[in-house]
C-alpha cells in the first residue's frame, strides 16, 4: 500500500500548524519519502526533537506499511 | 537479577562516547542509512562503539523506544544522547555541528574513491558490540 505525496504532506501540516512542507516521493515507488519541513514549532528543539514532530504526525501510516522509509529535514522559519 | 537487555544498552550507551546501532558491521553494513553514517564517522577518525542490530531488532527497537522514543535504525549517541539517524548525522555533518558535538576538528570532505580507499586499509574502528538476547 502506497500513499500520496500529498496526504503525508496534509498530515504534517495539520500537525504542525503554519509549518512549509515539501514532500518528494525519492524511488517512484510511494513509499521511500523525502520530507522537507520548515515550523516554527521547532524553535528551540534539537534536530531529534524536530524529526520526532514529523515522524509523529505520519506515524499512522508507518505502522500500517503505507511508508517504508521517510526521509526528513527539517529547519526553523526565517 | 540478571540484567535486561535494557540494562545492557544503557551500560553500552554509558560506557561509549560515541555508539552506533546500525544493521550490519562497519564492515558490510547491511542498510545503506546506516553504510552512511559509517562513512561519516570513519571520515572523523574517532574511535566509536557499533551494535549490530539484526540479530535482536524487534527487542533493541522497543528498548531504545523507551529509552529514546526512537526505534528506527542506525541511531547514533554522542555522550549518552541520542544524535539522530543518517538523516541528521549528515546534515550536522555538512553544518560542522558535529565536529563540535564529537569535539575534533572538521575533516576534509574526501572524494568517494578516496573514501572506499581508507575504509579499505584503516582498521581504525573499534570491532562491533555483541548483543546477546
Amino acid at each position: 500500500m502506497a500513499i500520496s505525496n500529498d496526504e503525508v504532506r496534509l498530515m504534517i501540516e495539520a500537525s504542525l500548524p503554519g509549518a512549509t512542507v515539501e514532500v518528494v516521493d525519492e524511488t517512484g515507488t510511494q513509499d521511500h519519502l523525502r520530507a522537507t519541513v520548515a515550523a516554527p514549532q521547532f524553535e528551540g528543539l534539537s534536530r531529534i526533537e524536530q524529526h520526532k514532530l514529523v515522524k509523529q504526525a505520519v506515524q499512522t501510516r508507518f505502522d500500517d506499511g503505507s511508508i517504508h522509509a521517510l526521509s526528513i529535514k527539517t529547519s526553523v522559519p526565517e | 537479577m540478571e540484567p535486561t537487555l535494557k540494562d545492557k544498552v544503557e551500560e553500552l550507551i554509558r560506557e561509549n562516547p560515541v555508539l552506533l546501532f546500525m544493521k550490519g558491521t562497519p564492515e558490510q553494513p547491511q542498510c545503506g542509512f546506516s553504510m552512511r553514517v559509517v562513512q561519516v564517522l570513519e571520515n572523523y577518525g574517532v574511535e566509536y562503539g557499533a551494535v549490530d542490530v539484526l540479530p535482536a531488532l524487534q527487542p533493541l527497537r522497543e528498548v531504545t523506544a523507551e529509552i529514546s522514543d526512537w526505534q528506527t535504525f542506525p541511531q547514533l549517541y554522542v555522550n549518552g544522547e541520542l544524535v539522530g539517524g543518517a538523516d541528521i548525522v549528515e546534515e550536522m555533518d555538512e553544518s560542522g555541528e558535529l565536529a563540535g558535538l564529537l569535539g575534533v576538528e572538521q575533516p576534509e570532505r574526501p572524494a568517494m574513491s578516496a573514501k572506499q580507499e581508507l575504509k579499505a586499509d584503516d582498521p581504525q574502528q573499534s570491532p562491533p558490540i555483541q548483543i546477546e538476547r
